[in-house]
């Protein structure tokens, strides 16, 4: 490989150069090396505070022209098979009208197994006054958000009017306020699922069964799976489409800057490599009467700029990893997003690595031009009349 | 009788057409045999560099042939003009042209590289033939840390370390003095003995041409003198 060594040769002899060529990249791919850290980390951040808590990863739906599931226990065990699923929630919804001292509201009643539902949607988290367990202690009992609470005026211990046409009225006494920091806290009231069962009088039924897994990535695979017991399934990614689309924009439009400005960096690289080409003319010249090939020529003038393209690459990544390590570890002692004081970088082997290769391909395609007239030249022209 | 010359060359014609046509050579015919070692001489404008340029195929001619050991070298694809260049070639001029950026021993190694020989083994070549030109102490040295006659014997040790065939030189020695460029065409001379490679240098100094087997003398782009010097065998 000859033509490697007159290549690195030719990059050590005008080290300056090369240097400031190797910097100019780097710190273009730092800049994005550092962005995409930023950029992963925060919508990890969004996931975990929104996919890890506060939705299934799948939800089960009865099958075609059915309202509810029927015979849900036996899904339930066929569900619990299923690789990657480690926590299932049967629910059982009815629309309600609440009453009490002549204030009314429309709202979603949820039947639920307490444990199974917390295991799933963490609720107790959410819990400011009561117990959720009391749902299933006392029954006829019920579990508001407190902003029902408040638009009906309520308070643990009070009962309320519950109906619905076709339902069976009833009293329900709130045993608990839950405050989800979310619209949901009007309209959505927890009960147990006998409770719903008898106001909508059925029996053994829910209207969806909710899923999570292990991991968040896996929901899909576990849909799918869903699927094939016959019950049509959803990932939280086909449930919430907006929440994948704004982050999609976000990184695409982020992503294509910062490439334009490596891509602009690299033009540095083409510059001295044809101030280089214009130097080395006789050089050129000569090396083609010792015997070098025209594609050969056009190798060795290649290799320098992926050299360094490869080389500022690399530089890059690692600087650009390194302050989003640094920067991610430092506690800035207030909020900078939603509950937590640290910016939440992650940096990801699979995105150094594109970069590299990336930044690499790039300054090859760039070095194309010069280095092809570089083996244009005639030798007799290129060593020229002394 | 054809396969004792190791270079026919039959009408050749060169013009370089800048507008006005100079026709540089005019249907030169010439065969040189294995070994010769020869002198082309000629007033300025002559044809020599480009005559020269056309048996080394750096350029290609406008008509004519070239046998370059039987081989057309007009007919030759890119990759068989380098390789020809690499192995048959041997090419010295008026400057150096060696690489800067590379020492005296990588210069000579380059050929024996590009010729796909061993790092190692180009190395105990090139050295040898770096101590043949009486270089051996000088090996580590840029062309910028050597004089004119030394980086003229670097290119010398260059151009032969692939034991070409055919060596050509345009004006060698043009630029040293006469104690140097005498050195120059001792060692030549010898090389030219021990190796049987054939030589082929332009110059301008008569007594130089006087210590060659054959003058050929170029006016105009034609051979107009050929005599035999009886130095020889
Ligand atoms: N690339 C070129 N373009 C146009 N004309 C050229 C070119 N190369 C050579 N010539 C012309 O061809 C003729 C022969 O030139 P050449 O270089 O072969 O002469 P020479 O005998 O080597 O002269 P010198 O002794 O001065 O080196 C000259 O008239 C020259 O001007
Ligand atoms: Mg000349």
């Amino acid at each position: 490989m000859y033509e490697l060594f007159i290549a690195l040769r030719h990059l050590t002899s005008r080290r300056r150069q090369s240097i400031f060529s190797i910097i100019a990249v780097g710190l273009a791919v730092m800049l994005l090396m550092w962005s995409q850290a930023m950029m992963v980390g925060f919508t990890d951040e969004m996931y975990s505070k929104t996919v890890d808590t506060m939705m299934p990863h799948v939800t089960v739906e009865p099958q075609e022209g059915e309202d509810y599931i029927h015979l849900y226990r036996n899904l339930i065990e066929n569900i619990n098979e299923i690789d990657g699923v480690t926590s299932i929630s049967p629910v059982l919804m009815g629309a309600a009208t609440f009453e009490y001292k002549g204030k009314n509201k429309n709202v979603v009643m949820q039947g639920i197994r307490v444990e199974d539902h917390d295991s799933v949607m963490f609720i107790n988290n959410n819990i400011v006054e009561g117990n959720f367990r009391d749902l299933e202690v006392s029954p006829n009992s019920v579990v508001v958000g407190d902003a029902l609470a408040e638009k009906l005026d309520v308070e643990i211990g009070d009962t309320i009017d519950a109906s619905f046409p076709e339902a069976n009225p009833t009293n329900l006494k709130v045993v608990g306020i839950y405050n989800s920091k979310t619209p949901m806290d009007e309209t959505l009231a927890f009960t147990s699922l006998s409770t719903v069962q008898d106001f909508l009088d059925v029996s053994n039924v829910v209207t969806t069964i909710l899923v999570r897994g292990d991991d968040r990535e896996r929901a899909q695979e576990i849909s799918e799976e869903i699927d094939t017991l016959g019950y049509p399934a959803a990932g939280w990614k086909e449930t919430n489409p907006e929440i994948i689309q704004t982050l999609k924009i976000e990184g695409t439009s982020n992503a294509i800057t910062l490439g334009l400005i490596i891509i602009i960096a690299s033009f540095g690289i083409v510059s001295t490599l044809f101030m280089s080409v214009m130097e080395k003319t006789k050089e050129i010249g000569m090396l083609m009467a010792m015997g070098v090939s025209r594609r050969s020529i056009m190798r060795i003038f290649v290799m320098e700029s992926s050299i360094l393209g490869l080389l500022g690459g690399l530089f890059g990544v690692m600087l650009g990893a390194a302050f989003a390590i640094y920067m991610g570890s430092y506690d800035y002692g207030f909020e900078v997003m939603a509950g937590i004081s640290s910016i939440p970088f992650v940096v990801r082997i699979q995105d150094a690595v594109i970069i590299v290769l990336f930044t690499f391909l790039i300054n090859l395609i760039a070095g194309i031009y010069p280095a092809s007239r570089a083996s244009k030249l005639k030798p007799v022209e290129a060593i020229g009349r002394d | 009788m054809s396969e004792k010359y190791i270079i026919q060359i039959k009408n050749l014609t060169k013009i370089f057409g800048d507008g006005v046509e100079i026709k540089a050579l005019d249907d030169v015919g010439l065969n040189i045999e294995q070994g010769e070692f020869m002198a082309i001489m000629g007033p300025s404008g002559s044809g020599k560099s480009t005559l020269l340029n056309q048996i080394g195929i750096l350029d290609t001619p406008t008509s004519g042939t070239i046998l370059l050991d039987g081989v057309d070298v007009t007919k030759m694809s890119d990759k068989q003009r380098s390789v020809t260049r690499n192995k048959q070639l041997g090419f010295i001029f008026q400057y150096h042209h060696l690489l800067p950026d590379f020492n005296a021993l990588e210069n000579v190694m380059m050929p024996l590289l590009i010729n796909g020989v061993k790092r190692s083994e180009a190395r105990k070549t090139a050295s040898k033939m770096l101590e043949e030109v009486g270089l051996g102490d000088r090996m580590k040295h840029r062309p910028n840390q050597l004089s004119g006659g030394q980086n003229q014997r670097v290119a010398i040790a260059r151009a032969l370390v692939n034991k070409p065939s055919i060596v050509i030189g345009d004006e060698p020695t043009g630029n040293l003095d006469s104690k140097a460029s005498d050195n120059i065409y001792e060692l030549l001379r010898r090389l030219n003995r021990e190796h049987n490679q054939t030589f082929i240098l332009v110059t301008h100094d008569k007594h130089m041409a006087a210590k060659t087997d054959r003058t050929i003398q170029l006016v105009d782009g034609k051979i107009c003198e050929d005599s035999r010097n009886g130095n020889g065998d």
